[in-house]
Parts: structure tokens; C-alpha cells; sequence
């Protein structure tokens, strides 16, 4: 039997106008412009090509500035790392996790701890400067910072979650874990700076046409890479990925089908916490690890998040990217103090264009 | 036996009491329509049964298994689902993949069988498999909101308003398609504003008011009987 034929604008009842474009006032359309995702796109290529042009003109050589862009790449790798975890629990719990970046600084000092641990010195691995020992250490932090993101939420956040707690207070509790966890990592680990290869070399490779960037970068970009193809495929393909989108879409339907939403929330706090580890971990290796590192990279991260519009793990890449390269690009001619300051700048320019960001729809 | 049974339940939200002492059948293959004005009480009778609110008094059966405490994720195992009246669709999962979340506690097996029989019954469907709901009319949705219920294979279907909204052309397609569904053995309770047009094609039908057991009757019964034409019906 052959479908019912209709019309596309038949078909919902009277009372629901349809906006079409010739109704807007002038201003309104102005305003739409203004916000377009192609104004967006034009205000960040206008940013990058700014910075990279001060920074030609404070007389930085082609080949640094490539190299830098190259390193920004890198960053923006760790920065989503972390940043997919972020919004991935904004997605599913609607909250900012302030403390996403103590699991950060977590998850690299576990490595820490398992490089200092391990018997001897682990030799380095080909052209890198580390060795099998920081591998190890990677792969015991995820799943430990996991369990420990899990246990936070068992402890602090179901309760709140059961009790229909305001955002507010979500928020809070997520900020006094951050410093929670952070006096715990000050009073196992201290607060001095710390190497995971105190003095070992990691010379710069030459990639041609001037670039050089260490082995290091590269291991840090590939991995992250892989990482978020991983979560993408996972989200994409699988059953558990499926429901997590459908629990960040749709609490309710999404008990209604049959999905138990507390399983889900509990498996994107492991892979969180996991993902934020792995970003610790390059992280630490790419600069030192101190107890603040994961609470200097919550602002990048943020700034991500809001730019690739907050739930999408797509767009917390692009945005992570782009902020890598803009922070790395701005220490060609500022401190690199000032680096959360790019991505803080980023992030309000965002907010006033298009506060949904780059992948959001008009109504998000 | 009844394949669900509500035996003389209270419930309600907070301190404030909905229902009273309702009870109601529904015995398999039958499509159940359950009536009454505005705040009567229909929807939350509805998510009681779907384990959504607790009764506060009397007990649920689906089958031989008593529901009354069950959360929803667990009652969907039995073989019962609901399509509420609004955002009944994952707005940003695509049309495929909101099938497949109706199916979530089934095994993947026959997934792609059962994809293609709710694709024969809601040919619209097929041609935009790989659209993400949010983006679909009124009409589309409703289809997708029952679609992922089929794919349950269920035994017995809740619809919550499934005409709401829609225009009258989209509405006889639609009350087209659940007698289909329910040719196929399915048994349907639904709450309709359109009360006239669902008793029609109900076996049985419930009028309830202020949260209470008015008349119960077959459908046709209900829609001859004078008393509820004028008080229900609208004359």
C-alpha cells in the first residue's frame, strides 16, 4: 500500500506559522548575518591571520612560524583530548565539570609515578624520549582516572542528581572537586615541578621545508588523532556510543527505550576521565608536569568546548585545534603566560557572535 | 487473563493526588482507547502504567508479572512500550538510529529485519533513513515515534496523543497505521483528545474524569451512549 502523500507544510496543525525569510525586519536579518556560522568562520581566519601576521612583522622567521602553527596542531590535540571529555558530560549531565582539569593533572602524574616506579631506566623508543614505562603508565592512568571520575560522580554528583539539584550547584560541587582533587595531588606528589625524563634529549626532526618538530610532537598528535577517531567510531557505531547520544539528546525518551541511563552516565565518566588522563599524560610529556597543568588547560578547553558548540565532540576538535594553534602561534611574540588568555579572547569573541558555536543550530 | 491489569491504583505527583482508585483491562490483540476532558487524569494513568510514576496504592500487572515497582528500562524488557505525546524522537540521532534505539534491549541479530518491516509499514521513513529526526515535519516524527516502538517487537503499545499536532490529513494516516499495528496482534491502549475518532476504532474504551472510573464500555457502545456523547463527546 503506497504511502499517504502530503505536503511538507500541510502537515503540522494551524497556529505554527512558518518564518519564512521575505517576513524578517531588516535589522533581524542584519543581526542573522552577524551570526551566521560563516561570520564566525571569517571572525577566527581573521584571528589566526592577525596573530600570524604580528608575528611576521616582529620578525619571526617563516620556518619558526610554521613550525609553531605545526606545535599548535599538537596542543590543540591534548586540548581536545580533554575537551571531548568535557563536552561529552555537558552532553549527557548538562554541567560545566570544573574539576575535568585535576583528572587532567591525574592522570599525568599516575604516569609519573609508574615511570619512577619502573625498574632502570626504560630506554627510549626509536626516535622519541620516552620510553615503554610512559606507555605503561598511560594505559594504568586511563582506566584509574576513570574509576576515579566514576566515583566522584557516585559520591557527589548521583546524589545531587537524585535530589533534581539546580546547574548551580552542580556546577559548585564540580568546582570544589577540582580543588579536592588537586590538595590530594599536592600532598602525594608535592608541588614541584616534575619531568618524566629529567635531561633526556628529544632533538627537533626536520621535516622539510624548514619545519622541525620534535618526534615527541608528533607521537602526541598521532595518538590524540587516533584517540578521537576511536570515540567518534564508539559514539558512531556502537550501541553504548548510540545511547549516549540518545541520553544527551533525550533523558527521558531515552529511560523510555529501555536504556539505563545511570549505565550510561557511569560509562562517559570512565571514558572521560580516561580521555582526560591521555591528554594529561602528552601533556605532561610536551611541557612538566605541577599540580596546576590541568587547571591551566580547563580554560583552552572550555574555550573548545563553546566554540565547537557544547555536546559536540566534533566540534570540541576543530575547536581545540583551532585554539592549539592561535595559543601557540600568539607565543611567537607574547609570553606564553599569555596563552590561556588567547584561548579566553577566542572564547568571548564566540560567545558574542554565535554563543551556540561553530556546529550549533539557531535554537541550541 | 488480562494481558495488563490495573487494579484500583492512586497515584499521583508530589502531595497531589491524579488518580483515584482507577482500574482498567486490556486483554491481548484489543485496542483500548481511554477518554475524558482536559486533566481527567489520561496521560498519568498512562505513565503509571509504564512505570514512569509509582502508584502510591494498588498494583500493575503486565502478563504474570507484577510492574508497580518496575522502572521503565525494565518493563520495556517485557515487551511494552510507550510513545509519549511530545519529544518522542531523538532530535539528533538520525532516523536509523532512533529505530535502533527503540530496540536497545533486544539482541542486534535481526536488527536489519526488523528495520525493514517498520521501513514497509513507513515507506517515508526509508527514503530518509539518514536524516536526523530533528529535522523531519510533524507528521515524519510521529512515524519515527512509532517506528522505534515496533521495533520492540512489543506485545502492547501506549500511545500518548499520537494525532496531536498534526493535520487532519496526516491524523487518518496516522489512526490508519495503528489499526494496521494492530492487526498484526499488537495491543494498543491509547489516550486521544480526538475521542470520537478513536472510539471508533477501539474495541473498548474508558471514560475517565477528575482522576476516577466513569464508564467503561465497547467502543461503539461508548460512542451510542448518549450520556457520554453529551458529556464527553461534545453532543
Amino acid at each position: 500500500m503506497a504511502d499517504t502523500q502530503y505536503d511538507e507544510t500541510e502537515d503540522t496543525a494551524p497556529g505554527t506559522p512558518a518564518r519564512a525569510a521575505g517576513e524578517l525586519r531588516t535589522g533581524e536579518r542584519i543581526r542573522e548575518a552577524l551570526q551566521s556560522r560563516t561570520a564566525m568562520v571569517v571572525s577566527i581566519v581573521i584571528i589566526l591571520v592577525l596573530l600570524w601576521w604580528a608575528a611576521v612583522a616582529q620578525d619571526v622567521s617563516q620556518y619558526r612560524l610554521l613550525s609553531l602553527t605545526v606545535w599548535g596542531v599538537m596542543l590543540g590535540g591534548v586540548i581536545a583530548l580533554g575537551a571531548i571529555g568535557l563536552t561529552l558530560i555537558y552532553g549527557v549531565l548538562k554541567f560545566p565539570n570544573f574539576s575535568h582539569g585535576a583528572l587532567v593533572t591525574l592522570g599525568a602524574y599516575i604516569a609519573y609515578t609508574i615511570v619512577i616506579w619502573w625498574p632502570g631506566q626504560s630506554p627510549a623508543i626509536g626516535p622519541f624520549s620516552f620510553g615503554w614505562d610512559l606507555i605503561v603508565g598511560m594505559v594504568v592512568a586511563m582506566p584509574l582516572v576513570g574509576l576515579v571520575a566514576l566515583g566522584l560522580d557516585r559520591v557527589v554528583y548521583r546524589r545531587l542528581r537524585r535530589q533534581d539539584s539546580p546547574l548551580v550547584l552542580f556546577a559548585m560541587a564540580s568546582l570544589a572537586m577540582a580543588f579536592f582533587v588537586r590538595s590530594i595531588i599536592y600532598l602525594v606528589w608535592g608541588s614541584d615541578f616534575h619531568f618524566y625524563y629529567q635531561g633526556r634529549p628529544n632533538p627537533a626532526l626536520d621535516l622539510g621545508f624548514g619545519v622541525r618538530v620534535q618526534a615527541d610532537a608528533l607521537f602526541i598528535l598521532g595518538l590524540a588523532m587516533v584517540m578521537v577517531a576511536l570515540v567518534y567510531l564508539l559514539l558512531g557505531r556502537t550501541k553504548m556510543g548510540k545511547a549516549m547520544r540518545a541520553t544527551a539528546n533525550n533523558p527521558e525518551l531515552a529511560q523510555v527505550r529501555g536504556i539505563n541511563t545511570e549505565r550510561v552516565i557511569a560509562w562517559t565518566w570512565i571514558m572521560s576521565g580516561a580521555l582526560a588522563a591521555a591528554g594529561g599524560v602528552m601533556y605532561g610529556l610536551a611541557s612538566q608536569l605541577r599540580p596546576e597543568m590541568g587547571f591551566w588547560l580547563l580554560l583552552p578547553m572550555f574555550a573548545a568546548v563553546i566554540m565547537g558548540s557544547i555536546g559536540n565532540p566534533r566540534g570540541a576538535l576543530v575547536g581545540a585545534i583551532i585554539i592549539g594553534v592561535a595559543q601557540q602561534v600568539s607565543t611567537a611574540f607574547l609570553s606564553p603566560a599569555y596563552g590561556p588568555a588567547v584561548a579566553f579572547v577566542l572564547m568571548v569573541i564566540t560567545l558574542l557572535i554565535r554563543p551556540q558555536g561553530l556546529f550549533g543550530g539557531p535554537g541550541d | 487473563m488480562p494481558l495488563l491489569k490495573v487494579d484500583s491504583i492512586t497515584c499521583g505527583y508530589g502531595d497531589m493526588e491524579v488518580l483515584t482508585e482507577v482500574s482498567a483491562r486490556i486483554e491481548e490483540g484489543e485496542i483500548v482507547s481511554v477518554i475524558g476532558p482536559n486533566g481527567a487524569g489520561k496521560s498519568t494513568l498512562m505513565k503509571a502504567v509504564f512505570g514512569l510514576i509509582h502508584p502510591w496504592q494498588g498494583t500493575i500487572t503486565f502478563r504474570d508479572t507484577d510492574i508497580s515497582r518496575m522502572e521503565p528500562y525494565d518493563i520495556v524488557s517485557l515487551r511494552m512500550c510507550y510513545v509519549p505525546q511530545v519529544s518522542n524522537v531523538f532530535t539528533d540521532l538520525t532516523v536509523e538510529d532512533n529505530l535502533e534505539m527503540g530496540a536497545f534491549v533486544l539482541d542486534d541479530a535481526d536488527l536489519d529485519e526488523r528495520k525493514e518491516r517498520i521501513f514497509e509499514l513507513f515507506p517515508r521513513l526509508a527514503e530518509r533513513r539518514r536524516q536526523p529526526a530533528g529535522k523531519m515535519s510533524g507528521g515524519e516524527r510521529q512515524m519515527v515515534a512509532m517506528g522505534s516502538a515496533l521495533m520492540l517487537e512489543p506485545q502492547l503499545i501506549l500511545l500518548d496523543e499520537p494525532s496531536a499536532g498534526l493535520a487532519p490529513k496526516m491524523v487518518s494516516m496516522i489512526f490508519e497505521r495503528i489499526t494496521r499495528i494492530n492487526e498484526a496482534g499488537i495491543a494498543i491502549m491509547m489516550v486521544e483528545q480526538n475521542a470520537k475518532e478513536s472510539l471508533r476504532m477501539a474495541h473498548r474504551g474508558y471514560v475517565l474524569a477528575n482522576g476516577e472510573n466513569r464508564v467503561e464500555g465497547g467502543g461503539r457502545e461508548l460512542l451510542d451512549d448518549p450520556e457520554v456523547a453529551r458529556l464527553y463527546l461534545g453532543g
